[in-house]
This record gives structure tokens, C-alpha cells and sequence, in this order.
């Protein structure tokens, strides 16, 4: 576990350093206030238009944040030449991989809770309110998804480029977002072997839009069943795994040298 | 006495462009523990490769390598080794004493023992002063050297060393090579692979020249360079022709 961990300060110690999530945490202060200046279709500062694009954006800087973290981690290391040093430690490559997922979601967590915050405090000074424990759940379950995605973006980059790997988790995330809800109304009437196809495709793509509860927090729907909750956390935690995996079966034997060996 | 290095019938080859290169072919090598060994060899000859399988990075096709006893694909064998790579790029974002804290938390050493052990290495290698300053202001020296560092963290008792010499002046060669003569006079082993002939005359026991991926002479320095020639001219005579040479009998 101290191997796990010791790679996980160094990924801090290079987010922190690098200041990515300072410059975000300014662009969505920033964001915020121009958004407060102007009266966009006369909704002026009503405290759930503030919410609704504050949570938005807060979600959207998490998940860019995530996707250019994690599929950077390994390319980085190889680019660099550190791998050659790092692994002729006695770390095992599982240990290298848990070290990099944990200490990027992590410092996403940690990031994503003072995105929420800073929404919940700019919602509350223009006198909005809402239900704390549904911002906090779904705060939660958002971790939840952002574990998976990065655990994604790790699994990606055992074998493609960073800019490949950060495009394919980006294909990946707008297809859950876009596609995979579509899809039960497209079956509506649909046999054959589209039917099967769309139906494959709808059970074996990862659901990160289930990890979005931005509209039940806007809306006050008040909070998720406890049993659908735990539900979501164990999908999440499930997802987690199986990225994690495919990363090591990517990662186990790869060599490092010109060319690929035979 | 016991052997350090133990590579047997190795064999590695890449496909480079569709075609098939052969990194290594039947190398045989064994290095005794507490030798100063030198791996010397021309660009692409194979010397990297073969630090890498050692390493654990490539697997070879055919045959076995062993570092202290135990086959290169355990991690265990990686408790007692250190390695400088040829070019000592390392975290520009920490700074030299986190480093070696990263180091140190990778051998699960002692917090205690490792603040001792990251004193005394930042001390050997004269980066006391700067050993706060982020790497990313270090110069090529100070990388090499701070690289060095890293790679004696567990007081490694065998060390494998990249071209270590590379891109730092004479004081900083001279620097490597006291430490070199620390670690052989505390019965350490160090293999390294170099261009700089010179250095290694000055501090190998023995060496193997290996081209076009195979052993082309090993042996001691003494029993293998003529006394009226220098190890530049027995190198570049040894290269030029094909066969192998073991401790002065072709």
C-alpha cells in the first residue's frame, strides 16, 4: 500500500504544481460572475439558473480535468524516461497503475468539491436555496462516475497516445451522454439484428450520464432512494474495477524499447 | 565467489518496420559480485537492450538472465539494484530531496532511516545546497548526479548504471567516479555501460565489447588490452573484425 500511495503524493505534487486545477477553479469564478453581469433572456440572478450553469460547468471542468489527468499519467512517464527508474524499483506495474488512478481521482475529488462549493456559495449569496444532502449525494455519486472515468482514461493510455487516449474517453463520455439514452426509444419497434446490435451496445457502454443528478439538485426532486444510491455507487465501483483491469492487461507485459517486440 | 549477473544464451529481437531486428543474439555473460564491470560497444550495438532485459523491461525471446540470483522477471531481484538511465530525465516538478523521498517510499524503507539515508546521498553526490530547489532548475550535472542518487537510495548492492557519464564535465566525471570506488570498496557490483573509454579504464575490473548484438571480447582490462595498447585501440580493433574474445585467446 506505501508504493500505492508514494505514487499517488507524486501525482499530486504534479497537479498542484502544474496549477491546471487553479486556472480552472478561476475560469469557473470567472464564469460565474460574467454570467451574473448579463441578464440572459431576462432570467436576471434567480438563484436556479445560477445553480443549473454552475453545476454544469462544475461538472464539465471535472470531467475535462479527469479525462486530461488520467490518460496523461502513463504517456508522461514514458515520454519523460521516468517509467525506466520508476519501474526498476521493486513496483509492481499494479501498483503503479492503482497509484496513478488513485492520486488522479483524488485530487479530482477534491477539486469537484470546491467546484460544488463555490456554486453552492454564489447560489446562497443571490438568496437561492437547496437541499444540502441532495448536493451532497449527488456530489458522491459524481465521484462515483469520475472514479470510473478515470480508471477509463488510465485504461486508454496503456496503449495509445495521450492525445489518443483523451479523445477516445471524450467519445466515450459524449456517447453516454448523447447516444445511450436515445436508445431505448430507438428499440421502440426496432427487430432483428439492429435490435440486438443497439440493445448490445446499449448494455455494454459504460452509463455515465446515470452519475449526473444535476437536475434533480436544480429541480429540488429531492434526494435519490437509498437502495437506487447504493446502486449507483456499486455500478460506479464495478465500472471502477473492470477499467482497472483492462489497464493491467494492457500495461502487464508491455515493453518499453523502439519498436515493439516480437 | 558469488555471481552478480548471470545472462545465458540471451536473445531479443524487434520488428522495425516490418522488418524483424535482432537486438541480441545468444549474449552470454556473467559478472562476479564486487567487480567494476564496463559494457562497452558501439551506437545500436545492444548494450541498452541488454540492461533493459536485465531490468525486467524486455523479455528476451530465448534464453535466461539473472541478477543477484534471481530471474529478472521477479520483482524481488529489483530489492537490491539501482539504475541511473542514460539520460537521467526525472520529475521536474519535485524537488531533489522529494525525489529521493519517492525513492526511498518505493523500498518501503524506515521514514527515519530514509531522512538519514537522503542526508548522507545528497551529501555524496553535492546537491545539499540545491537539494530544495525544483528539479526542473537543476543542470545536466546536477540531473545526472541527482539521478545517481535516486539509484543508490536502498544502498543497492548491485548497480546499473546507463551511460552515467554522459554530458557532464570533468569534475562531475571525476565525482562519479569516486563513488564508483566507495561502492567497490565496500564490495558493491557495478555494471555500466559507457562510450567514454577513458572512464572506463580508469575504473573497470572487466569488460565485455558487445556489437551487432553479440559478445564480440570479455574478459579483465588487464588480460585483454595489450600493454603497448590503450583501450580506445583495442576497442576500435575489436569492433572492426567479428568473433569473440574471452580473457586474451580468441
Amino acid at each position: 500500500m506505501r508504493r500505492v500511495l508514494t505514487i499517488a503524493v507524486t501525482v499530486w505534487r504534479e497537479l498542484l504544481r502544474r496549477k491546471e486545477i487553479y486556472v480552472l477553479l478561476i475560469m469557473l469564478a470567472a464564469m460565474l460572475y460574467a454570467l451574473l453581469s448579463v441578464n440572459i433572456f431576462g432570467l436576471g440572478t434567480t438563484a436556479r439558473y445560477i445553480m443549473d450553469l454552475g453545476l454544469l460547468m462544475a461538472c464539465f471542468f471535472t470531467l475535462v480535468l479527469t479525462v486530461t489527468i488520467s490518460s496523461r499519467q502513463l504517456p508522461d512517464e514514458e515520454k519523460m524516461g521516468t517509467i525506466y527508474p520508476l519501474l526498476a524499483k521493486p513496483l509492481t506495474r499494479v501498483e503503479l497503475l492503482l497509484g496513478k488512478w488513485l492520486g488522479a481521482w483524488s485530487i479530482i475529488s477534491c477539486a469537484s468539491a470546491v467546484f460544488y462549493l463555490l456554486v453552492a456559495l454564489v447560489v446562497r449569496a443571490y438568496g437561492g436555496s437547496f437541499e444540502w444532502r441532495t448536493l451532497a449525494q449527488g456530489w458522491v455519486v459524481h465521484l462515483s462516475g469520475l472514479g470510473a472515468l478515470a480508471a477509463m482514461g488510465i485504461a486508454f493510455s496503456t496503449r495509445m497516445t495521450y492525445g489518443a487516449a483523451a479523445s477516445m474517453s471524450y467519445v466515450v463520455i459524449a456517447s453516454s451522454f448523447c447516444m445511450l439514452p436515445r436508445i431505448p426509444e430507438m428499440l421502440v419497434g426496432l427487430k432483428g439484428a439492429r435490435a440486438t446490435v443497439l440493445s448490445a451496445v446499449y448494455y455494454l457502454f459504460p452509463h455515465f450520464e446515470l452519475f449526473d443528478m444535476r437536475l434533480r439538485i436544480v429541480h429540488e426532486w429531492g434526494m435519490v432512494p437509498w437502495t437506487s444510491f447504493t446502486i449507483l455507487l456499486s455500478y460506479g465501483a464495478v465500472l471502477t474495477a473492470l477499467f482497472l483491469f483492462v489497464s493491467w492487461l494492457g500495461y502487464r507485459r508491455k515493453h518499453f524499447q523502439r519498436g515493439a517486440a516480437l | 565467489m558469488s555471481i552478480a549477473i548471470d545472462i545465458h544464451d540471451l536473445s531479443v529481437r524487434f520488428r522495425e518496420r516490418g522488418h524483424t531486428v535482432e537486438a541480441l543474439c545468444g549474449v552470454t555473460l556473467s559478472v562476479n559480485a564486487g567487480e567494476v564491470f564496463g559494457f562497452l560497444g558501439p551506437n545500436g550495438s545492444g548494450k541498452t537492450t541488454a540492461i533493459l532485459v536485465l531490468l525486467g523491461f524486455v523479455m528476451p525471446d530465448e534464453g535466461e538472465a539473472r541478477i543477484l540470483g534471481e530471474n529478472v522477471r521477479n520483482p524481488i531481484a529489483r530489492e537490491r539494484i539501482g539504475y541511473l538511465p542514460e539520460k537521467a530525465e526525472t520529475y521536474p516538478f519535485l524537488t531533489g530531496r522529494e525525489l529521493l523521498r519517492m525513492a526511498g517510499g518505493l523500498f518501503k524503507m524506515p521514514r527515519a532511516a530514509l531522512k538519514k539515508r537522503i542526508e548522507e546521498l545528497l551529501d555524496q553526490v553535492y546537491l545539499s545546497e540545491a537539494a530544495d530547489r525544483r528539479i526542473a532548475t537543476y543542470s545536466r550535472g546536477m540531473l545526472q548526479r541527482i539521478g545517481l542518487a535516486q539509484a543508490l537510495i536502498n544502498d543497492p548492492d548491485l548497480l546499473v548504471l546507463d551511460e552515467p557519464t554522459g554530458g557532464m564535465d570533468s569534475l562531475g566525471r571525476m565525482e562519479i567516479r569516486k563513488i564508483i570506488a566507495a561502492l567497490r570498496a565496500r564490495g558493491k557490483t557495478v555494471f555500466f555501460s559507457s562510450h567514454e573509454l577513458s572512464e572506463v579504464e580508469l575504473v573497470c575490473d572487466h569488460i565485455a565489447i558487445i556489437k551487432d548484438g553479440r559478445i564480440a571480447a570479455r574478459g579483465a582490462v588487464s588480460e585483454l588490452v595489450p600493454a603497448a595498447e590503450s583501450l580506445e585501440q583495442y576497442f576500435l580493433r575489436t569492433v572492426m573484425r567479428s568473433g569473440t574474445r574471452t580473457g586474451g585467446a580468441v
